[in-house]
């Protein structure tokens, strides 16, 4: 049906392009470089009024048809562009100036520079390259678009979170995500207030220039300690001058789980308990329930965007809304977002004063799902939803059993978890141009403050088995959570010319605080279900808990740039940063950086090499970054009060306990070390370019909870400062113009960066050898290790062995033969046959992304792939034993498919069976477009879209989803959706 | 407009000036200074040190985040008594567990390593202890109290504090060299932060235990002049008389003598008497038996915990038990006997003695092969969350049973076994003694023995029956040489039928992270 309107609409625009052919009469010439005047072959040439054009041929000739009164536009790559009316004229030969378009101007910290200029590793996604259709977060937006930057979803619920990873994490137990600066204000880290999922939701995807990655230390340096995991720097749509633009921008949404539930269906369930458990065979059922599949749906959503600008000869405006809700392919799962907002920028005394004021604001509503599939994935097929004789579990099925697993579907319906996020983020940035006192000198103040105010609400019951089967009726949690921040930035920028070089100086003051208070009340034993959440009388046993907690970063930064004629390019920078997380003997931090840059093609003796190069840039950088994202207080010695459930009985009282809290005084600075070297490069008048770089980063004084010596602490594991962590790596991005035709037109890129990361040193008083990656399966079992000379976070299992015929040694066959390999041959498997083997983390992480342009068409697709990465399938591990569907008196409980073939008896969570090469490659995003321009006479612009999402994917993972995010560990995930999304974009 | 850059050039230069402050103070906790200057903050840090043994953190069951004690393992499984039973009592017969929680299995394989999460958890459970009584001892001394402006007369109840610290960290002290041997040893003397401690022997340790019981034995209240729950000096005596008992294997010296004379004062105290239903010692109220020397006391609505009464009630109910009849909301179906505890008692699981409270229906007596599955092996659930009228806990999720720590039957028992052993005392006190136990298992004298059954391998049978479950097994198994090298039950070395283990294994190891934090550690031998 939408194809049909969608041909229907072609046709029509088919037709009134050809009738406007008419009207027009044959224009043609030749166009050659003004230098040499020689032809130049392929440029384009261009019909400004139509949008219509032709390229020139081997002779640099072309023809076209245009109107009288029309303007022609003449355009070739690595050549400024020229605009020429066409008067009476039939015949129009061009000479086209050799060199760039428009400087092409980069946002970096504090201030802006022009590409060329750059020395660091910095790369800028605009709006017109970004992802269609990024619906999980705003940090899709450039997902495998730049070399380095995964972006990494844990699961597929709408609006989730995602981290991301620039050149592989730099700490361990500190903050490993980038610091995020949005029009100037820099974001807090962590995750959402209560009743969000991802704090980056206040963003309209819509509302986004552009995203600016700063990857090395000499870019990053200017943010001192919160730069030390890069920097994203966000920019938001301004207004521009003119009569009012008016966008609108709708799209529905479509979306699919991938993959099936990993259970046995009702039928081989039967079969494997009648093999497995014969004496159980009267606890199964008659019915055939694939719970998983009843878990899911097909989600639908919509989103809408509207906005305005314009502006005056002195001001400039733009505003927008936004609106969008989504649903999750879990059933009960959903999000919706309202988004507003608002850009002014005012000038004053002669321009020398410009005012920007900056609100964006939203209200996030979500509803969570319960975990449903964990239930769904071990719930007894053969059993029916429904029990309308059991009223006291609302006619739901349920074991009347405290171990039993909970009726997915009746979690589903009768469980509610509602979440309300507000985040508003204000900024006021004052920039004055002193030109007229000290020629050059300008100065800026940025005031901001960003305001969450969060709750969530979740209500279960008393006719959900939680509790009841427990002897306990109903509960409910009710969190709320506050977060400010207050910003205040000041920096000088003083530049200045002397002949054909420049330099620029910046010196600047910020500071900014943070609070973060919340309450969380809990309620149990509910006399009525009635008022769900909203009522705290009914609830016969109430707990409450608060917290306060602030920090405080202040900082002082300077920087110089230097462009000697040209050729030359030096930064270096300083800031010393102040941190209230750190006691005062070591709360000042310093990070230097500096980075030089040598454009070779501006020497006089690489005349030779320019005929080969178009760009040829040798950049070399070295900066420190800090990272303070710990818990707070952690230097101060502390006591702290016992809630009313610890209190300790002293003959007929209860007395509330003080107890002494483990601190560190010496708590310091984490700083990351790193080096970069990089080479930009262009051939054939830049169609052909690119980046190669190299890095390392050497995190010390890494902040890390360990064991510290007993006795000298008072807790077992303190954070401190401990050992060193690397990374290095290889990046190269490659863009080619394969196609540049007015008509036609093909761009790829593609990008490829190795990494890898080694825990280098874990010295003084702490412990090698610390456990972590905690599954599902028992309590306190970890299949991680930190471990010098290993990837952080490195798998750390038994080597399984298998029979000739590659089946698992299983703890079913004969005694004496281990399942295991001894690896230390003591004729025993204990913990000490662990071995390192893998890691969560790829080798190798690939992105490619192609456009292409047919007349009115546009397709562009994002491919997107990693190699090296391993994940424990804890899906697995946890349910994939025989044992498992009788352990439990009462129930059945269904198993994992792969007990069937490793035919384990008991759980062998440490076994390498469950370990898995998840390399892959996926095809993230496809979009085809099409352009209508102007709609008849009006002044309407129409483009129509149709994106699809994670639409194919090669691995050879046996699990759901080969990415599972950071940790490599994949259990009963909220699976990710394949999203068909049709949009139009009308602009006035 | 040249005036008015000035003016705003003046102005911004002024504020840059700015704001250098970076010392925030918490707002929701407090330095010890200002805590303890308030003479009410005394008693409820006191509290803690003893809350220690039965709670993991300040916050309770369910947080998020909690303010957990240690964490180097789960929160509720690193509570310290819930440790300490299993390092007591798994590696012996009177229990099997067959979760699959990490190498939980190889406590009762006694096939553990030094990389043992429970051994690591009970460890630094230990040291916990000592770190916290030590930091009640180093902010109460008098010239802090001057310092800080608490009266005078407050001093002396501050002394009483100091004393029953000082009692919970040789408490612990015990158990660290009854499981390591040579251990760690600092006071408070030593300031957070410092130097890692150094080792120290078994022996020296054994000596700084006994000093400071002897110290501190007239500052305890007398028997029963104390609060419940804290400690008296029946309490001092009964941890005097333990060590003197085991101090063969400690130091290899015969101190029996100095036994009967602690155990002496316990039993002529004549403040304690024999429970008269044995079953009645492990039930909500049990608090209420004259029997209990010292508990640690738990309450479903005040203490709450998944470790501690609350896994001692929970974990060894499953299979055809109904929780309602445990006064639990739910089993945890984990913990199950050995064959070779149900041969302890004549007749087996239907035996006349009162103590055999084992669980039959749906059970195998045999535990095969698979461990994991519950009904294999008789269940014994010995203590449970309901009052000896049947009247249930206040919240089935968490127990109010309390542990006994020290009871008379023990004394009863230990005072036996050194007569026994040549520590003078009477005999006939002994076989009087033991014979009470006896008759109120079977509720008559029928089962009563002579001068002539008093033998060691009687005792350590004796003490099984009476005392399984409360902590004492292993350590009396290795005092009698039946723990390793000597004895086999089901599972024991990992095999269905059971085999004996290397010597070394008496000590459990230092563990891993430890030995590497700290220099100054040597492992014990044979890990």
């Amino acid at each position: 049906m939408n194809l049909r309107n969608k041909l229907v609409l072609l046709a029509w625009f088919f037709g009134m392009s050809i009738c406007s052919l008419i009207a027009q009469s044959s224009v043609s010439g030749v166009v050659t470089d003004s230098e040499t005047g020689e032809p130049l072959i392929g440029a384009s040439v261009l019909v400004v009024e139509t949008g219509s054009g032709t390229v020139t041929d081997f002779d640099g000739s072309y023809t076209v048809r245009a109107n009288e009164g029309g303007e022609l536009q003449f355009s070739y790559t690595g050549y400024q562009t020229q605009t020429v009316f066409v008067d009476s004229r039939t015949s129009i030969d061009v000479q086209l100036l050799p060199g760039e378009l428009l400087d092409e101007v980069v946002v970096v910290g504090y201030g802006s520079v022009k590409k060329d200029d750059l020395t660091g590793s910095v790369n800028t996604i605009e709006a017109e390259t970004f992802n269609q259709g990024a619906i999980i977060s705003p940090t899709n937006l450039i997902s495998g678009k730049v070399a380095g930057v995964q972006i990494l979803s844990g699961d597929g619920q709408p609006g989730g979170n995602t981290n991301i990873r620039i050149r592989g994490g730099t700490s361990v137990n500190a903050s490993n995500e980038p610091l995020y600066v949005v029009d100037g204000v820099p974001l807090r880290s962590g995750d959402g207030v209560a009743g969000s999922r991802n704090p980056l939701n206040f963003l309209n995807p819509g509302d986004i220039e552009s995203m600016t990655i700063l990857k090395d230390a000499s870019a990053a340096a200017i943010y001192g300690s919160r730069g030390a995991n890069g920097v994203v720097i966000i920019t938001t749509k301004k207004g521009e001058s003119g009569a009012p633009r008016i966008t609108y921008d709708g799209r529905a949404f479509i979306s699919s789980a991938i993959g099936e539930g990993q259970v046995l269906d009702a039928d081989a369930f039967r079969r494997t308990v009648t093999f497995v458990s014969p004496s159980r065979l009267e606890l199964l059922g008659d019915a055939n329930t694939d719970w998983y599949d009843e878990s899911l749906r097909a989600a639908t959503g919509t989103q809408h965007d509207l906005s305005i600008s314009g502006g005056g000869e002195s001001n400039s405006y733009r505003a927008s809304i936004g609106y969008q809700f989504l649903e999750g392919v879990v059933r009960g799962a959903d999000a919706e977002r309202v988004s507003l907002n608002l850009n002014f920028t005012q000038r004053a005394f002669n321009d020398k004063l410009t005012v920007t004021t900056s609100i964006k604001g939203n209200v996030n509503n979500n509803n969570f799902d319960n975990g449903p599939l964990g239930a769904a994935l071990t719930f007894d097929p053969t059993q029916p939803i429904f029990d309308p004789t059991n009223l006291e579990y609302a006619g739901y099925n349920e074991y009347d059993l405290t171990l039993a697993p909970r009726n997915p579907i009746s979690t589903i319906d009768q469980i509610s978890n509602e979440g309300t996020a507000y985040r508003a983020i204000g900024s006021l940035d004052l920039n004055y141009d002193f030109d007229n006192l000290i020629p050059g000198l300008s100065f800026k103040t940025i005031l901001g403050f960003d305001v969450e105010d969060g709750q969530s609400r979740r209500f279960v019951p008393t006719t959900h088995a939680t509790f009841t089967a427990s002897g306990f009726d109903g509960e409910f949690n009710n969190n709320n959570q506050r977060r400010n921040s207050r910003l205040l930035e000041t920096y000088f920028n003083y530049t200045r010319s002397i002949g054909s070089s420049q330099f620029s100086l910046l010196a600047g003051y910020s500071y900014q605080d943070f609070q973060n208070s919340g309450s969380n009340l809990n309620g149990q034993n509910l006399e009525t279900d009635v008022f769900g959440p909203n009522n705290f009388n009914v609830a016969e046993d109430i707990i409450v808990d608060n917290y306060i907690i602030e920090n405080r970063l202040i900082s002082f930064y300077g920087r110089i740039n230097v462009n000697l004629n040209e050729k030359y390019l030096i930064t270096a920078s300083l800031r010393r940063d102040g941190s209230s997380r750190f006691s005062p003997a070591n709360q000042w931090g310093i990070f230097p950086s500096a980075a030089v840059a040598w454009r070779v093609l501006e020497e006089p003796w690489a005349v030779g090499l320019a005929n080969t190069f178009s760009t040829l840039k040798f950049r070399a950088g070295y900066g420190v970054t800090g990272n303070q994202d710990i818990v707070d207080y952690g230097y101060l010695p502390t006591y702290e009060f016992g809630d009313q459930r610890v209190r300790y009985q002293f003959g007929d009282e209860f007395i509330t306990t003080v107890r002494a809290n483990a601190y560190d005084a010496g708590l310091k600075w984490e700083e990351t070390t790193s080096i970069n070297l990089g080479v930009d490069f262009g051939f054939f008048n830049n169609r052909l370019n690119g980046i190669l770089e190299v890095y390392q980063k050497t995190t010390d004084d890494l902040l890390f909870t360990v064991n510290v010596p007993a006795g000298t602490n008072l807790s077992d594991r303190v954070i401190t400062n401990i050992g060193s962590l690397e990374n290095q790596g290889v990046e190269l991005t490659l863009n080619a113009v394969v196609i540049d035709k007015p008509n036609f037109g093909f761009d790829i890129s593609g990008n490829i960066a190795f990494n890898r990361n080694e825990i280098t040193q874990l010295d003084g008083q702490g412990s090698a050898d610390i456990l972590v990656g905690g599954i599902s399966g028992g309590v306190g079992n970890n299949v991680q290790i930190l471990r010098v000379g290993e990837a952080v976070n490195s798998f750390y299992l038994f080597e399984q062995r298998y029979d000739e015929r590659g089946r698992p040694i299983s703890d079913a066959d004969a005694e004496d033969i281990d399942m295991y390999v001894d690896q230390n041959g003591d004729g025993m498997i204990n913990d000490e046959d662990l071995r390192v083997i893998e890691q969560p983390a790829g080798d190798v992480l690939y992105g490619i992304t192609g456009s292409l342009r047919l007349n009115k068409f546009t397709l562009d697709f994002t491919l997107r792939g990693s190699i090296g990465n391993h994940v424990y399938n804890n899906t697995a591990s946890s349910r994939g034993f025989l044992n498992f569907i009788g352990n439990q008196d009462g129930f059945l409980k269904n198993v994992h498919p792969s007990a069937v073939f490793s035919r384990f008896r008991s759980a062998q969570f440490f076994s390498d069976f469950y370990l898995e090469d998840a390399s892959f490659l996926r095809l993230d995003n496809v979009n085809l477009g099409y352009n209508f321009g102007q709609l008849g006479n009006s002044q309407i612009n129409l483009q129509l879209y149709a994106t699809a999402q994670n639409l194919l994917t090669i691995t050879s993972y046996s699990g759901l989803d080969p990415e599972t995010g950071v940790n490599g560990i994949d259990n009963d995930r909220f699976p990710r959706a394949r999203t068909f999304t049709l949009g139009a974009r009308l602009s006035l | 407009m040249n005036t008015l850059s000035k003016l705003i050039f003046l102005l911004l230069l002024m504020s840059a000036a700015a704001c250098t402050d970076l010392d925030l103070v918490p707002q929701d906790r407090a330095d010890p200074n200002t805590i303890l200057s308030d003479e009410e903050n005394y008693e409820p840090f006191l509290a803690r040190l003893y809350a220690g043994l039965a709670i993991t953190g300040q916050l309770g069951p369910g947080c998020d985040p909690c303010a957990p004690d240690i964490s180097s393992i789960d929160e509720g499984f690193g509570n310290y008594l819930r440790q300490f039973f299993q390092l007591q009592e798994f590696p012996t017969e009177t229990s099997v567990i067959g979760w699959d929680d990490g190498s939980i299995r190889d406590l009762h394989e006694q096939s553990w390593t030094s990389n043992n999460e429970f051994v690591r958890a009970m460890y630094y459970r230990i040291f916990f202890q000592v770190s916290q009584a030590n930091e009640f001892l180093r902010e109460t001394t008098q010239d802090k109290l001057t310092e800080r402006g608490i009266r005078e007369s407050f001093w002396s109840v501050v002394d009483g504090f100091r004393a029953e610290a000082r009692f919970l960290r040789a408490l612990s002290y015990w158990h660290a060299i009854d499981f390591f041997g040579d251990v760690i040893f600092y006071t408070e003397e030593d300031e957070i932060g410092s130097e890692p401690p150094v080792e120290r022997s078994r022996a020296d340790v054994f000596q700084f235990i006994v000093d400071e019981l002897a110290a501190i034995e007239s500052i305890i209240p007398a028997p029963s002049a104390q609060e419940y729950g804290r400690v008296d000096k029946a309490a001092v005596w009964m941890l005097q008389a333990k060590l003197f008992q085991n101090a063969q294997v400690y130091v290899g010296r015969d101190l029996n003598a100095e036994a009967i004379t602690a155990l002496e004062k316990v039993l002529d105290t004549e403040n304690y008497q024999l429970e008269e239903t044995y079953q009645n010692l492990f039930l909500t109220d049990n608090n209420l038996s004259a029997e209990m020397i010292w508990t640690i006391p738990f309450d479903g609505d005040n203490t709450q915990g998944f470790g501690g009464m609350t896994y001692l009630t929970h974990a060894p109910v499953g299979g055809a038990m109904d929780p309602a009849d445990f006064g639990i909301n739910g089993g945890w179906g984990g913990i199950r006997t050995t064959p070779e505890m149900v041969d302890l008692f004549p007749g087996g699981a239907n035996s006349a003695d009162s103590r055999a409270l084992f669980f039959t229906e749906g059970q195998n007596l045999e535990i095969g092969e698979d461990v994991d599955i519950f009904e294999n092996g008789y269940g014994l659930p010995k203590f449970r969350n309901v009052s000896s009228e049947g009247v249930p806990g206040v919240d089935g999720r968490y127990a109010d049973t309390d542990f006994p720590v020290f009871r008379l039957g023990d004394a009863y028992l230990m005072y036996a076994e050194s007569v026994v052993r040549g520590g003078g005392g009477s005999r006939d006190r002994a076989v009087q003694l033991v014979n009470a136990l006896l008759e109120r298992a079977y509720g008559s004298s029928a089962q009563n023995i002579t001068d002539a059954d008093l033998t060691l391998p009687f005792i350590l049978e004796e003490r099984g029956r009476e005392l399984y479950f409360e902590c004492h097994r292993r350590t009396d198994r290795i005092r009698f040489g039946e723990f390793s090298n000597n004895g086999v039950w089901s599972w024991k070395g990992g095999t269905p039928a059971g085999s004996t283990t290397e010597a070394f294994r008496d000590l459990y190891p230092i563990p891993a992270s430890e030995l590497l934090a700290n220099p100054n550690l040597s492992q014990n031998t044979g890990y």
